[in-house]
């Protein structure tokens, strides 16, 4: 065929002859042509996979960071976490400024009672008080050691033999005529306590035997002012030692029987023109200015007689006293850790004054202490030193700013608060995560080798060898896991290391099932075949050719015993069936199981971090068997 | 299929009596765990472990048997009790199992009760509880699998897939916790406790509430998965492209053909379930305190009450291997084609 015959695209006729071709390539032999792009490989193809797969990226970076956390956070953070400090206990998280109102150390604490005398909620710090939400007086009918004001009442109780009742101050006062003595007296005239009418009465002068009328038997219940100086000038009397004495009658029904009958004091007080100090005393031990605090005065059961002290033959009932309970936003941390007083012992105070914070003088006491080092020095005032013997033992009683007390240079913040020990929540918690992520690494790598071996033998020997180790598979696979833990647990004793090897005893069982699949799907392809044929020894059928095939799918599939792992853990802890020595995760949840219903964030915060941990190990997983899943290659 | 059906039982059977057997003499290999109360009631309780073969009476000291047990002297009549050989122990078990019926005594939670009777008491409030929570969740899982099924990587789904994912991964412990620490503690809405049996009606009808829901958090999860996947592979399948060519509806289609082969693979779980539900919930009913079988192990490991807690193992790993039997066998009487375990 020396010619051919072919048209161009009009329609004209191209003859083509044997001389217009020619070889392009004479001398050569033609070879594949290498690859210019670079061949992928298994590894580089899965990876490529895996990154598509957005969710399991983030759960791989998730679980880098609460590594990478769980190294550095307890190696950095300075808090405490091996002994208890009881003052700390506690605390909210905090990590902006107190008084910011988001995440600050502060609680909002409601209806407390109001101190008025200390100016803060009773039993609480004043400093510490960042604002006062609402405030809500109501009146009480019973004496409070934090209300005030009110009626005393003065209750004639029915007793017929001796029907005139009274009531005096228990010290007398001097009385003379120069000194312009006058008693103020208000009553109330309201109902009372129970609707019983009030009763007739009378004020009297009282001294030695004698006594003088002051006031005439009355019902007239409006204030009055006596002028006691006057009275003694009537009575040509220059100077006496006087009590003041209220008298109650009987009030009768109309069938004659005595009912109970009383007067309210809202005040009485007595003045004096004469301003020595002796005398204003006096006179105020002996006013009724406050009846609340003159009834809790009666109270008093320490022997003493206290300020205000009244006595006589009626009962002495309050009522209308006005108490203040208040919402407020409290700063757990300057109440903990910021001024408080303290006793400290003579050593202390001396390190400190080695170390040039402040001086002190122990002849001298309180008022020699002087300040160096404002920035360093915890103590900012001795109140009071106590020698206690002559030895040289002093006890100083003295105002600490608690932080630096405690060793730390700017008031410490505790991001998620602290436990019932005073522990930092955060680093206790990645402390846990640590050996947590450490006991579950070597348990899953112990697992995951004897699985290995085990499952390789099994599949790839077969026969009777397979037949004899799937039963004991069977067995030890059969006894549920709590039963396992619970004869390991009674066996080994309960600390980490044998708990680990506890998880051992049946966790390497999946990895073996998997690696048996694995080698019974590879050992019968034709390449295993050629390589036998080739006079291949079992060893190097098994580590050169089957198990690099194998190993993407076990070691996905075996990702997940490290998260199941820490699970198991936290689960038998919890449940109290394990008690471990060390900080684990299962340990801070445990421990802190009974702060459930006051504290809940001791738990939420350590249960938050493991179900985080647990998802990102799931969702990274999940990613590792799409991405290794031959099947699963170029579907998307 | 009967063959296969006696095979699978007869070597669930095995399994079983190996498990226990070795669990038993584990056991009683660990130190004795001795009865509480006044030395008349140890007397008794030392006559009756006499009776079951575990312990010997003898009339004056040895040093053969180990450690003495108990000693009292009766009407001038001197006992002294010792353990028994482990293997003479594990025998009579066997014989008081299969004459008798007699699981051995408790030490601790009723002392010198039968074992039996005590598990048997607790079972209905577990069973009651995983009842419940099963009926609940399978309808809920199944629903929600063929919804992600149907709307396969719509928004629905990625947000089904994604609650699921995310509360498959939450450990239980922790779900329960933050349920009761929100409706029991914050709200105040459930009783923080399980409520006690002379409780108003209203009250544990609501001590329901929050068991149920927790346990079926995990199932409903489970079976939504599960579906959902099974779904998914038929719905690619080439009969049900053959059904749609063949002019069915999509919803015929997915009725008729797609359901009912997903389901072959579910409804044996559902199964196995149900018998799992005799288990309980440990983790739930010790922080529920639900008194069932669950909390009840606890209580007998922590107070070394090793006959209750032998029973209680037993029960466990009974229904265990029955589950795995009933899930096998029942994918068989589904679909027959299926032989689970059969040669090549």
């Amino acid at each position: 065929m020396a010619e051919f015959k072919t048209f161009d695209e009009k329609g004209n006729e191209i003859n083509v002859k044997k001389e217009d071709f020619s070889l392009i390539v004479r001398n050569k032999k033609i070879h594949d042509v290498e690859f210019e792009s670079k061949p992928t490989t298994f590894a580089k193809d899965a990876f490529k996979r895996f990154c598509k797969n957005k969710s399991s990226v983030v759960g791989a970076i998730i679980i880098g960071i609460l590594i990478v956390l769980s190294i550095f956070v307890p190696i950095i953070s300075p808090h405490d976490i091996k002994t208890p400090s009881p003052d700390i206990i506690r605390l909210p998280g905090k990590l902006f400024n107190a008084g910011s109102g988001f995440w600050d150390g502060t609680q909002k604490i409601k209806h407390v009672v109001y101190d008025v005398d200390s100016e803060a909620p009773a039993e609480y710090k004043k400093n510490a008080v960042i604002k006062i939400l609402n405030s809500e007086t109501t009146t009480v009918n019973a004496a409070n050691k934090y209300a005030n004001g009110g009626v005393l009442l003065i209750v004639n109780n029915q007793d017929r033999n001796t029907a005139i009742k009274y009531f005096h101050n228990f010290y007398t006062i001097d009385i003379n005529q120069n000194d312009n003595y006058k008693l103020n007296v208000s009553l109330s005239d309201q109902d009372g306590l129970n609707g019983n009418k009030l009763g007739e009465y009378r004020v009297l002068l009282t001294f030695d035997d004698k006594s003088i009328e002051l006031k005439g038997w009355s019902r007239d219940y409006s204030d009055f002012e006596i002028d006691l100086s006057k009275v003694l000038k009537d009575n040509d009397l220059v100077r006496v030692s006087a009590r003041i004495r209220f008298e109650l009658g009987p009030e009768y029904n109309e069938d004659g029987s005595i009912r109970l009958s009383y007067i309210g004091i809202n005040h009485a007080t007595i003045t004096s023109s004469n301003t020595s100090e002796s005398v204003i005393n006096n006179l105020k031990e002996v006013s009724i200015t406050d009846a609340n605090e003159t009834i809790l005065c009666f109270k008093d059961d320490n022997g003493m007689f206290p300020r205000g002290y009244w006595q006589g033959t009626v009962s002495k009932e309050l009522y209308g006293a006005t108490i203040t309970y208040v919402d407020f936003i409290y700063d757990w941390y300057e109440a903990k850790l910021g001024m408080t007083t303290k006793v400290i012992g003579k050593t202390t105070l001396d390190d400190y004054i080695k170390l040039k914070y402040c001086e002190y003088d122990y002849s001298i006491g309180a008022s020699s202490f002087k300040v160096l080092n404002a920035k360093k020095c915890p103590i900012t005032e001795v109140l009071d030193q106590k020698n206690n013997s002559k030895d040289d033992i002093y006890t100083i009683t003295v105002t600490v700013e608690n932080y630096k007390y405690k060793g730390y240079t700017h008031m410490p913040r505790f991001l998620f608060g602290t436990d019932a020990n005073g522990y930092d929540m955060v680093k206790l918690c990645f402390n846990g995560l640590r050996t947590s992520l450490v006991l579950s690494l070597c348990a899953s790598a112990v697992c995951f080798i004897f699985g290995l071996c085990w499952g390789s033998i099994s599949g790839y020997f077969g026969g009777n060898v397979d037949l004899f180790m799937e039963r004991f598979c069977d067995i030890l696979g059969g006894i549920p896991w709590i039963v396992m833990m619970t004869l390991a647990i009674f066996y080994l004793g309960q600390n980490i290391v044998t708990f680990g090897l506890a998880l051992c005893l049946t966790g390497w069982m999946g990895t073996a099932a998997r690696t048996r699949t694995q080698f019974y799907r590879f050992k019968g392809r034709e390449y295993i075949l050629a390589s036998r044929t080739l006079g291949s020894s079992d060893a190097r059928l098994i580590f050169k050719h089957i198990l690099p095939n194998a190993m993407g799918t076990i070691i996905t599939s075996s990702v997940l015993m490290i998260p199941s792992t820490i699970f198991s853990e936290a689960t038998l802890t919890y449940l109290n069936l394990l008690s471990l020595d060390t900080t684990t995760f299962g340990t801070i949840l445990a421990n802190n199981k009974s702060e459930l219903s006051s504290h809940p964030i001791l738990i939420l915060f350590p249960a938050a971090i493991i179900s985080l941990i647990m998802i990102s190990f799931n969702l990274f997983g999940n990613g590792l068997r799409d991405a290794f899943n031959p099947s699963l290659k170029g579907s998307e | 299929m009967l063959k296969y059906v006696l095979k699978r039982i007869g070597l669930a059977i095995v399994t079983a009596f190996i498990i226990l057997s070795l669990s038993f003499i584990l056991i009683k290999s660990l130190p004795y765990s001795k009865p509480l109360g006044t030395n008349d009631q140890k007397y008794s309780y030392y006559l009756k472990e006499v009776n079951l073969g575990f312990v010997v009476d003898l009339p004056n000291e040895t040093s053969g048997y180990g450690e003495l047990l108990f000693s009292i002297t009766t009407d001038k009549i001197s006992h002294y009790f010792y353990q028994r050989p482990i293997f003479d122990q594990y025998f009579s078990w066997l014989k008081n199992i299969v004459t008798r019926w007699d699981w051995g005594q408790s030490t601790y939670i009723l002392p010198s009760n039968p074992a039996g009777p005590i598990i048997a008491q607790k079972l209905p409030a577990s069973i009651r509880i995983n009842i419940l929570s099963v009926i609940v969740s399978v309808p809920l899982g199944i629903l929600l699998g063929i919804i992600a099924a149907l709307k396969k990587n719509t928004k629905t789904d990625h947000i089904i897939s994604t609650t699921i994912m995310i509360f498959i991964s939450i450990p239980s412990f922790v779900l329960i916790t933050v349920l009761m620490i929100i409706f029991c503690y914050n709200l105040g809405w459930l009783p923080t406790q399980w409520p006690a049996s002379s409780a108003p009606q209203i009250d544990r009808i609501k001590g329901y509430i929050l068991p149920v829901i927790c346990l079926s958090f995990g199932s409903v999860c489970g079976y939504a998965r599960f579906t959902r996947a099974e779904l998914c592979e038929v719905m690619e399948s080439d009969y049900l492209l053959l059904a749609r060519t063949k002019g069915l509806t999509r919803r015929q289609a997915i009725i008729r053909h797609a359901l009912r082969n997903a389901m072959v693979p579910i409804i044996p779980s559902i199964l196995a379930e149900f018998i799992g539900v005799l288990g309980g919930s440990m983790i739930l009913e010790n922080l529920y305190g639900i008194p069932g079988i669950g909390s009840l192990y606890i209580k007998a490991f922590s107070s070394q009450d090793y006959n209750v807690l032998f029973v209680d193992m037993a029960l466990f790993t009974i229904i265990g291997l029955l589950a795995g039997v009933l899930l096998d066998i029942s994918y068989g009487f589904i679909d027959p084609r299926i032989r689970m375990g059969a040669k090549k």
